[in-house]
């Protein structure tokens, strides 16, 4: 189609929304993060999508023009991948190595593109970028077809939580538009996918540069009946969340104003109403919701993604940090937890640094840490290990000095993620995902076994020296002891 | 109105969430104002994260003295109906030195007014936040912008030294040093900031809209004449020509558009057809490619 007629189609429309439009509880937003190994086509699919959805300005389209007839690039006309480009050093090294956010929108939808490196040594980038999306496209150069990068890319989508999967087989005319091709590509991808929690995967034939099956359905893959890429976009449902989720508030902080005093915060899941009895998890108290406050008046309601301040009819004396939860299914007020983590820093994890926990509004600090196993996340094996460093994936176990509120991400994603802070310099060291997480000894009052330096020195670690790598292994075996006796009901506290 | 306003209200809601985020992590922030659109909607939102509460910060206006009066007038008209706290800090020094945009190069002019102003008022104020209204869709080198903008001693921002977002999980804790730029409007493009103008009903500065005013062309571009101290050229006159503003900076810098677009619903309209990107109408971006990212790195947003 021509651009100007499709500018017309998207740009403005009157003031009813399409009838075609999704449900407004299915996003009125969606994140898009686009993974693929170098040379994929992942700029030229980006550049496609926004040219053809009308998405770029006339003076941006005239500059790429321009540039490309500079480059002269193998007879194309345009180059869509110069719609992209960043910060100068990157742009001289020819790659991206950063996250770039790109906002278009078509008359049915906003879209944010996540645009992520897809290159191992950037995993971090990626994770980083992931952990911000609903939908992800994974893109596959259809003469390849799925490869190892592949596997760790979908990986890396699943750690995070994103749900929705497209398989964008592209570059779809290097192999005659032959369907059994794409068969195939989908079939090994399905079974890569089993391996993972995604809800819903799409597989779309297209091909980029000419610009088949991304905005317009192309003419010659006849037998190819499903959605183009943008349909599909169009019409996805991006809110994940289960419709009787759990009721969390993590509270950010507290307003005082006159007579007024409001928990602020940004409800995290599940939905209230005033009269609702909730709960502060840490303490036991619980109180009943009075009004929900915003500056536009009081809300009959509120959920998830809503930013409000929640009025109590009693005072519980919480601070930022709290989780106001729903008095059935509670937080765990947890001070053991396990995690799989992807560090982030280029300082690799040391067991005697100082680290804080940052969970939704809560920073707790970390008193013990140690690292259980390494995931490849292209063969999908774990093995044993102590150490971790930059752009790995890890299992570890976390002993906080004080119970916090948190959740199992599986189970409540928004409360149940966190990042790890340098207690030192206040970087962000590592992204996490909670598996497991225990009440532990601190909450259960004076009956606890306390597993100090000194009888752990004498029995169970008394072959360990005082290498770093001794000392990791120290406070591993600590912690697994500590866990098998909680396991049996001994509640535990460890002062080493 | 136009269609898509469904979306503003996860924006409104993800903004005021880092609006608290930031107020109950740092010390002393403050909110740089600087009169425009995009400081009108940061000034709303910042509103709507503490009420009924004040806002727990101060705004700060860097006056280059060069603003147009329309702006001066809105901005303290602004500061009284909130009954908010208003710095307004100047360079005295480069005024004195006699800086301005008419005999210094647009970058000179700039660094010296803006970027180092702005600087120095942070430091006199002793500020560890700053909370700002720039967006990633505004130019290529902030699509990768951090919602917590990281800059180490002396206001330098290093792209190698941000720090990664996971989630909606904002860190804020400072290393020695640094202090922290906060972006809660990131995720905004400038056609959200006008129909979010349009469906809360905001006042903004009447320069947004198109009326008659006194122009010259200067290299292609609309230089309105603001107050008295426009030098006009040999052979140019001002005529009355019907226009508006994107963007408004310092007057003898800011190119006009000619448009007629008088409310609202028009410039809404005009906006989501919009033939040109944004900063093509601030003069300072043409001085070199990649200009928006070096001075950046030396402190300017
Ligand atoms: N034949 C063909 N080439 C493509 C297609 N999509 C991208 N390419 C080419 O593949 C190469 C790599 O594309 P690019 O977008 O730069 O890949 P990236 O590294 O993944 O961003 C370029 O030469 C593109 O022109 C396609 O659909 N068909």
């Amino acid at each position: 189609m021509h651009v100007a007629a499709l500018r017309e189609k998207i740009a403005v429309v009157p003031a009813a929304a399409p009838a075609s439009s999704p449900a407004p509880e299915s996003g009125a937003i969606v994140r898009l993060l686009t993974c693929g190994s170098v040379d994929d086509g992942k700029s030229t699919l980006i550049g496609r999508l926004l040219w053809d959805s009308a998405a770029v300005s006339e003076d941006q389209r005239a500059a790429v023009m321009h540039a490309s007839q500079n480059r002269a690039l193998n007879g194309e006309k345009v180059d869509f991948s110069l719609l992209l480009d960043g910060l100068q050093a990157e742009r001289e090294q020819g790659i991206t190595i950063d996250i770039a956010w790109r906002y278009f929108e078509t008359a049915r939808r906003r879209f944010v593109i996540i645009d992520a490196p897809g290159h191992e040594q950037y995993t971090r980038n990626m994770a980083t970028g992931a952990s911000h999306a609903d939908v992800a496209i994974l893109l596959v150069d259809a003469r390849h077809g799925v490869k190892r990068q592949t596997r760790r890319h979908a990986a890396i989508c699943n750690l995070v939580g994103i749900k929705k999967v497209i398989l964008a087989v592209n570059k779809m005319d290097l192999i005659d538009w032959s369907e059994q091709t794409f068969r195939a590509i989908e079939e090994e991808f399905r079974v890569l996918a089993g391996n993972f929690a995604f809800a819903q995967i799409a597989a779309i034939p297209l091909a980029a540069l000419p610009g088949d099956n991304v905005v317009r359905r192309s003419s010659v893959m006849p037998w190819y009946s499903g959605p183009t890429l943008l349909d599909y976009l169009e019409a996805v449902d991006a809110n994940v969340e289960p419709r009787d989720a759990a009721f969390r508030f993590p509270v950010q902080l507290v307003l005082r104003h006159g007579d007024f005093r409001g928990y602020a915060g940004t409800v995290a899941s599940g939905r209230i109403r005033p009269g609702d009895r909730l709960v502060d998890a840490r303490t036991g108290l619980g109180a009943s919701v009075r009004s929900i406050t915003t500056m536009d008046g009081d809300l009959a309601f509120a959920a998830k993604g809503d930013a409000v301040a929640i009025e109590l009819d009693s005072d519980l004396d919480i601070s930022r940090g709290a989780v106001l939860s729903e008095v059935v299914r509670r937080p765990i007020n947890a001070d053991v937890l396990e995690a799989r983590l992807v560090w982030l820093a280029e300082a690799p994890f040391d067991p005697e640094s100082g680290y804080l926990l940052r969970t939704a509004t809560d920073l707790t600090p970390v008193t013990s840490m140690s690292i259980s196993a390494l995931v490849d996340f292209e063969t999908l094996a774990s093995a044993p290990a102590h150490a971790c460093a930059v752009n790995d994936i890890a299992d570890c176990r976390i002993l906080l000095g004080r119970p916090t509120s948190l959740d199992l991400f599986s189970e409540l994603p928004a409360t149940g993620n966190f990042v790890l802070v340098s207690a030192v310099d206040g970087t962000t060291v590592a992204g996490g995902v909670i598996t497991w997480a225990q009440s532990g000894a601190a909450a259960l009052g004076d009956n606890v076994f306390v597993l100090d330096r000194e009888l752990l020195a004498r029995g169970l670690c008394s072959d360990l020296g005082n290498s770093p790598a001794d000392i990791a292994e120290f406070h591993r075996r600590a912690q697994e002891a500590a866990i098998l006796l909680r396991s049996v009901g001994i509640p535990v506290l460890i002062e080493i | 109105m136009t269609a898509l306003v469904s979306h503003l209200k996860l924006l409104e809601a993800e903004s005021i969430h880092i609006f608290r985020e930031a107020a109950a992590q740092f010390r002393t922030p403050v909110l740089l104002y600087s009169i425009g659109k995009d400081s009108t909607v940061l000034l709303h939102l910042a509103r709507k994260a503490f009420w009924p509460a004040r806002p727990p910060f101060p705004l700060l206006h860097i006056d280059t003295t060069w603003k147009f009066r329309d702006m001066i007038a809105f901005r303290d008209k602004t500061a009284r109906e909130f009954g908010l706290d208003l710095i307004v800090h100047t360079n005295h020094d480069g005024l004195a030195r006699g800086i301005n945009p008419f005999d210094h190069p647009p970058s000179v002019y700039t660094d010296i007014m803006k970027t180092q102003a702005l600087r120095a008022a942070l430091d006199a104020g002793g500020f560890d936040a700053a909370f700002g209204g720039a967006r990633r869709d505004e130019e290529a080198s902030r699509a990768k912008e951090r919602v917590f903008s990281f800059r180490a001693a002396g206001h330098r921002w290093e792209p190698r030294r941000q720090r990664p977002e996971m989630w909606t999980l904002l860190n804020g804790r400072l290393g020695k040093g640094e202090t922290v730029r906060v972006f809660p409007l990131s995720n905004w493009t400038e056609g959200d900031v006008w129909r979010y103008i349009a469906l809360e009903k905001l006042d903004v500065v009447p320069l947004y809209f198109a009326a008659p005013r006194p122009v010259v062309t200067r290299d292609g571009q609309l230089i309105m004449v603001d107050d008295e101290r426009m030098r006009l050229e040999p052979g140019e006159t001002p005529e009355l020509r019907n226009i508006r503003f994107r963007t408004l900076g310092c007057w003898p810098l800011t190119a006009a558009v000619e448009s007629e677009a008088s409310n609202i619903d028009a410039v809404v309209d005009e906006v989501l057809r919009a033939k040109y990107s944004e900063r093509a109408g601030r003069l300072i971006d043409h001085d070199q490619a990649g200009a928006m990212e070096m001075k950046k790195r030396e402190g300017y947003f």
